[in-house]
This record gives C-alpha cells, structure tokens and sequence, in this order.
C-alpha cells in the first residue's frame, strides 16, 4: 500500500493508459465475439404464431369464430433484398404470411417489419387486406385493429 | 482486512478506536446516521414524492392522447390498465433508472468533498471501509425505495385510472388479468438488478471524481451511451455485457412460451458491474489521502 503513494510519475501515467486500453480490447473483442441475435429462423418462427393468434382474434372481433388451426399461417422472411444477409436489427426487413382466410381462401399478406437489436420488432400489416388503424366490432364500435401493428419479441438464444 | 492496513498509512485521531469497537455495529449505526442525513436532503424526499405522484398523472394524460405505439404495450395503454406500467417501465428504462439511483448515490461520497466534511466525519470512530459500506448501504436503501414506490405508483394507478383488462402478449397472445398482475411486477422488480449495478457505477463516480454533479449526471450519460451502442445491431457478447441490457430483459416474461435466458445473463451482468464498481470505489476511498477540506 505505501509503495503506491511513492510511485515514479512515469508508472501513475501508463496505469490510466493500461486501463483505458484494456477497456477498448474488452470492447473490442466482446463486439467480434458471439452469434447474431436476430437471425431469419427467429423472425419467422416467432411471426406466424403471433400472426396466428392476432388474425383469430381480429376475426372475433369481427363477429367469426376462426379456428387457430385453420388459419394454416406461414411466414417467409428476407432483409433487405438478395444482397443483404438475413440477419440483424433493421426497418427492412419483409415478411410474406401465407395463410387461409375466414372463408377458405388462401391469401398472402406482405408484412414490413422494424426489427431492434433487443430481439423486439414491430410488424405493419397490409390495410387492403387486413383492416386499417381501426376496425368495426360487431356492435358497430370503432375498436383497434390486432392486425394494424403488432409487437413482437423472441428469444435470442433460442 | 486490507482496509485496516490501508488505514494504516495516515493514521488519524480516531482510527485506533475504531478498530476496538465493534466492526457490525459501527457500520449499522453509520448506516442509520447516513439513512438520516438522506432523509433530511430536500433532493431524496423530492425524488421519491415525485416517482410517487408522476406516475398517475402521466396515466391521466394518456388518457386524452392517442397510443404512443413507438414503444413496447404503447399501442394497448387504452386497452389494458396493465400495458401502460410496462409502457412506462420501458421508457423508464431508457431515461430514469439511472437517475433515479445516481441523485443519490452520485452525491452520497461526492457531498463529503463538496462540503469539505470528510476529516469530520473520519474522526468519528467507524473505520473508512464502515464508512463506505453505510453510505454505500443508504445509496442502496435508496434506490429499491424508489424502485418500490414506481412500481407500485405506475401499477396501481393504471389499474385504477384505466382498468384490469387482459394484457396483449408479446406473441400475440392474451394474458388474463391475474396472472398480468404478476408478471408486471415480476418485470419491474427484474430491473432491481440493474439498478444496483447503476448504483455501484454512481458511487464509484462520486467516490473517484469527488464531484456531486459529475456522480449524478455521469451515470445518466454513461446509461444513455451503453443504450444507444445497445440499440446498434451486429455488436456481439457486447451488447449482453453492457448495464443497460438488463433493464429490457423483462420482455420474456410476456411471450406465449416465455424466456428467462435474459433474465438471468442479466442478473449476472449487473452483479459483475456491482462487484466491480463497488471494489474500485472501496479501495479508492480507503487508499485516499483526505488532509484538505
């Protein structure tokens, strides 16, 4: 301990230096080291349950009783068009569901998601085919639309 | 036992006593005299009448306005009194739990400097370490009684102002009232963690700068800083590593199949960041030549 208070100068300026680098090198490895958090895989297999449940309970809202397995959803994802990897956070990613509709017709609807680094993304859905901001419950209320936009999260290590 | 050879390089009036006495009670009786000097500063009663009364006015104001949806249960917060404390807990957890915490602990050692009271204080017979553990133990006493005053403020104000409807999940799925109830307080007691870690990183500031305003604000602005690298995507184990992380791990506890792998890497992170802080102040304070002031 007395050592310290009798240091030569030159030892008090590199310890500082020493730690402020060693903070960059931590900073710097931790960024090279790991897998991406937001992967397509994620993306899709968090978005058609999601998707699933919100479009049954728009369709209740709406006066139809859907079965959840009817709906036969799937989701197909890309960022950023062919030239980008499907990985990381970002408002380009888009997402293609297909799924049956309330009177058996298949449809495609076109998703725009805005995916964060926190594994968190909101999804716009396509107003022509699936309802604007706000929707008519069966008693002629003005209710929000499930379907407008919704938030998801999914695990990032899963 | 360091500490009583750190001690040892300026021995003072009062040192020779305190090692006589008796180590648990000197710190316990330091740390109800810290709890009293806290409670007597206009800034700890006027923080917590704030978290307690802010909250329900800014329910109120929700009320009138369209849903924010730029943030997670913002598009709910007039279809469930339990999505407007997770909105809040969200926008809390980007701008105020490290304020929250650092108004006190950026101050509680930084104070000392200020007022030019660390010889009086040290003549008093409690070691340097007893010191540091008693205010470390009011900062501390501080922040989970702010914590406990949001949560509740937030909860029950937006249950009573909005209602107990079921809560929209984070996979589309709806939560039933009850079990809703649970979990938002599981979320913001998740963020205990954090905050202790945002604690640790005040008191090293005040500790290290002995400057109140830098104790205060660097916290804030190191939180923002690790949230905005955290919100870059692509930064690997980094992001998981930083102290603002935590704060958002809640979001497993409201998916159809919920996840704790957040949860508990950010417990673990928070701890590191405490233990870490936490020792660089302790040895700073004790090996500290206090002769001004």
């Amino acid at each position: 301990m007395t050592v310290t208070t009798s240091l030569p100068s030159a030892r008090r300026c590199l310890a500082p230096a020493a730690g402020v680098l060693a903070v960059v090198g931590l900073v710097v490895g931790l960024t090279a080291a790991g897998s991406p958090d937001v992967t397509r895989a994620r993306v899709e297999r968090s978005l058609t349950p999601s998707f699933t449940r919100l479009y049954v309970d728009q369709q209740r809202v709406l006066g139809h009783e859907v079965p959840a397995a009817s709906v036969a959803a799937r989701s197909a994802c890309d960022r950023g068009g062919p030239q980008v990897a499907d990985v990381g956070a970002g408002a380009d990613w888009i997402c293609l569901v297909d799924f049956t509709d309330q009177t058996g017709v298949h449809q495609q609807g076109k998703f725009e998601l805005q995916v964060h680094a926190n594994a968190c993304y909101t999804a716009a859905g396509p107003a022509k085919l699936l309802g604007g901001f706000t929707i008519p419950d069966t008693r002629g209320r003005d209710v929000t639309n499930p379907l407008s936009a919704f938030d998801v999260c999914f695990d990032p290590d899963a | 036992m360091s500490t009583d050879a750190a001690r040892g390089i300026r021995p003072g009036p009062g040192t020779r006593r305190a090692a006589a006495a008796p180590r648990r009670a000197g710190t316990w009786a330091a740390y109800r005299w810290e709890l009293v000097k806290l409670a007597a500063l206009v800034r700890t009663r006027a923080t917590l009448a704030t978290v307690l009364v802010l909250p329900p006015l800014v329910v109120l104001l929700l009320r009138g306005q369209r849903a924010p949806a730029d943030t997670l249960f913002g598009r709910h917060v007039h279809d469930s009194g339990f999505a407007v404390p997770l909105l809040l807990l969200g926008f809390a957890a980007q701008y105020v739990f490290p304020l929250l915490t650092s108004v006190v602990a950026g101050d509680v050692f930084a104070g000392e400097d200020q007022h030019g009271t660390w010889k009086t204080l040290l003549t008093r017979s409690v070691s340097r370490s007893q010191v540091f553990w008693a205010k470390t133990g009011a900062a501390v006493t501080f922040a989970a009684a702010a914590l406990v005053l949001l949560t509740a403020s937030s909860t029950v104000a937006s249950v009573l102002l909005v209602g107990h409807q079921p809560l929209t999940g984070l996979s589309g799925q709806s939560i039933p009232a009850p079990h809703a109830a649970v979990l938002v307080v599981g979320a913001w007691a998740s963020t205990a963690f954090p905050l202790l870690g945002f604690t640790a990183l005040a008191i090293l500031l005040s500790v290290r700068t002995r400057n109140p305003a830098l104790g205060v604000v660097g916290p804030v602005v190191l939180g923002l800083l690790m949230g905005l690298a955290g919100s870059l995507g692509g930064t690997g184990w980094l992001r998981r590593a930083l102290l603002s992380t935590p704060l958002e791990a809640w979001h497993g506890l409201f998916t159809a199949t919920p996840f704790a792998g957040p949860l508990v890497q950010g417990a673990v992170v928070s701890l590191l960041w405490t233990a870490a802080c936490l020792a660089a102040a302790h040895r700073s304070l004790c090996r500290r030549d206090i002769t001004g002031g």
